[in-house]
């Protein structure tokens, strides 16, 4: 096992067994030749129809430890069905999805290596939190004293006794990572984990995604909104109509996608226009009388004014933002599958 | 994955649930107390008719604690298919067939323990009001009554809890079998001698009789039931294999 970054409550996930048959850890193990990652993702080829409907189509991705992986893609992108596919609860039409290089299914005890939280309203409502938990435990030979760490990990400890169908959102969110959280895994698959959390929950949510990357774990999290994700997502993987969009490096997907645009405010738009078109830049008018220029920095304009003699009133760096960058992706796939049939 | 973990996970979620702990009672209160109510009434004063059975008088209560049963066996399977419990369980213990044999593991378990009760409490219970006509628990037919009963139960329950998987939903199972228990199957059964004998309450039920109505030896008429009850118990298997969680 490689050291652990020592993490703010890695404390608190204390490892509930010593038979892990493979993934203890981080390991590596080298196959035919290549080295592979005792805990990765890999998805290769997947596809799931429904009908007419193809809900994933050929993606291929691998999700690394040490990481958070954002899981992203509008509603009905596909996330969750793929979800669904790693964890062998649906059965793909094609293509494999793989934990560690073994299906989801093969695994022994699998709440050990793998947590994931899917759907908020899973636990049965006339259930209580705690046996809730308890249920899941016995099945995996996880201690009950690890179930009442998980709750109060979670902050539900004072309603464990309380039926699941008291809960509000926020808490039946909190008891689903509790769930996820139980087996201690090196793997964690989180569906729109923020969902319900109030804005405390959700930055709580954020802070312990980042430590379990930081335990070298493998997290991927799935989520619709770009802006929050970006905020703690170390690797971008976006899906659109079940396709693989993008698949990067937070920050490599911002440096590509966002660009730069200058706003200037003049007393002499026309002249300023001309010398703009001059050197080739693409000035555009907007309604308030302000010109704005795109793919163009403050750093070049502005010498540029200086040097022609015109008086800027206003000089500002606009920069469009991620998450429009991000709707400009994912609105590009949802056209090219709709032009798809005609081409057929 | 240990079978044992599995079952013991299985027993935390049935007796963590109100409903089934509920209707398992209600198979007790509902068979005993109804033997022991009408024979209470009535006594002995029946003894002479032709139609007189000495092992049915007692278990006349059974087609109310049957649905009891079918109610248990509902809801320890259908509780899964509330809000996507399933995902949960799957995602725990993702061999299925594991998993479906350990949740009916319980359900037959608890529905036989509890049968065994109600039908030791309805026989003495509803025999003590029958004077000379009663028939003593060391006869061969009442000890076959008893234990026949018990089984019929927990393969009541099985049946549902089978038919549940297929359908996925308690709701759909209950308004299915209850009307057909309580009015399809009284009516049928009035034409005895005809295929009605085979439908799964009255083939089971022949166990309960000294003489038997129908054309089925006590014990055939249990394993008619018990097809039936395979037959549902596989067709839930084969509907939770094959399909998406």
């Amino acid at each position: 096992m490689n050291a652990m970054v020592p993490a703010g409550h890695g404390s608190c996930l204390p490892r509930v067994g010593e038979d892990f048959p493979s993934a203890g850890g981080s390991g590596h193990m080298a196959v035919n030749g290549s080295v592979i990652s005792m805990t990765a993702i890999d998805v290769k080829d997947l596809t799931k129809v429904y009908g007419q409907v193809r809900a994933v189509d050929h993606l291929t991705f691998s999700v690394r430890p040490g990481q958070v992986t954002g899981f992203l893609g509008p509603n009905g992108a596909g996330k969750s069905t793929t979800m669904r596919l790693i964890l062998g609860l649906d059965r793909p039409s094609s293509g494999t999805a793989t934990i560690g290089g073994r299906p989801f299914t093969r695994l022994a005890e699998p709440l050990r290596h793998v947590g994931a939280l899917l759907d908020a309203q899973a636990p049965h409502g006339s259930r209580t939190a705690r046996s809730h938990l308890l249920a899941l435990a016995a099945s995996n030979r996880i201690p009950d004293r690890r179930v009442d760490e998980v709750l109060e990990l979670t902050g539900i400890a004072s309603a464990a006794s309380r039926r699941v169908k008291t809960f509000s959102l926020g808490m039946r969110q909190r008891l689903g990572i509790a769930a996820a959280l139980l087996g201690d895994p090196q793997v964690l698959l989180l569906d729109e984990p923020s969902n319900g959390l109030d804005p405390e929950g959700i930055i709580w949510i954020r802070e312990l995604m980042r430590s379990l990357a930081r335990e070298n774990r493998t997290v991927l999290v799935s989520s619709h909104l770009m802006g929050e994700t970006a905020s703690f997502a170390d690797h971008l993987i976006v899906l659109g109509k079940g396709r693989l969009l993008a698949d990067t490096p937070t920050k490599d997907f911002i440096a590509a996608r966002i660009k730069p645009r200058v706003r200037v405010r003049t007393t002499e738009p026309a002249r300023l226009r001309e010398v703009l078109l001059r050197h080739g830049h693409t000035p555009v008018e907007s309604d308030d009388g302000r010109i704005l220029i795109d793919d163009a920095r403050i750093e070049a304009i502005g010498p540029l004014a200086a040097q022609e003699g015109i008086v800027l009133l206003e000089l500002a760096s606009e920069e469009a933002t991620l998450e429009q960058a991000y709707l400009d992706l994912t609105a590009t796939a949802t056209e090219f599958t709709a032009r798809a049939p005609q081409e057929a | 994955m240990s079978t044992a973990a599995v079952l013991r996970s299985e027993w935390i979620k049935i007796r963590t649930l109100r409903g089934t702990a509920w209707s398992l009672l209600a198979v007790f209160l509902l068979t005993a107390g109804f033997a022991i109510a009408a024979n209470a009434a009535i006594g002995d004063s029946e003894a002479d008719s032709a139609d007189f059975d000495a092992l049915f008088s007692v278990f006349l209560g059974l087609n109310l604690g049957q649905i009891a049963a079918i109610s248990f066996g509902t809801m320890a399977m259908s509780s899964e298919y509330q809000g996507g419990a399933i995902r949960a369980s799957l995602t725990a213990v993702p061999n299925r067939g594991l998993f479906y044999a350990a949740k009916l593991a319980n359900v037959a378990g608890l529905a036989l323990a509890m049968g065994l009760v109600t039908t030791f409490v309805s026989f003495l219970g509803g025999s003590a009001f029958l004077g000379d006509a009663a028939l003593s628990l060391g006869d061969g037919d009442a000890l076959r009554a008893c234990l026949g009963g018990a089984v019929y139960l927990a393969l009541m329950a099985l049946f549902a809890a089978g038919l549940t998987a297929v359908l996925r939903s308690g709701l759909a199972v209950l308004s299915i079998l209850i009307p057909f228990i309580l009015i399809v199957s009284m009516i049928l059964g009035e034409t005895s001698g005809s295929l009605a004998d085979y439908l799964p309450d009255r083939a089971g039920q022949q166990v309960l009789y000294v003489d038997p109505p129908s054309d089925l030896a006590p014990w055939a008429g249990l394993g008619v039931t018990a097809l039936w009850t395979g037959a549902a118990v596989l067709a839930g298997w084969w509907s939770l294999r094959r399909r998406d969680a």
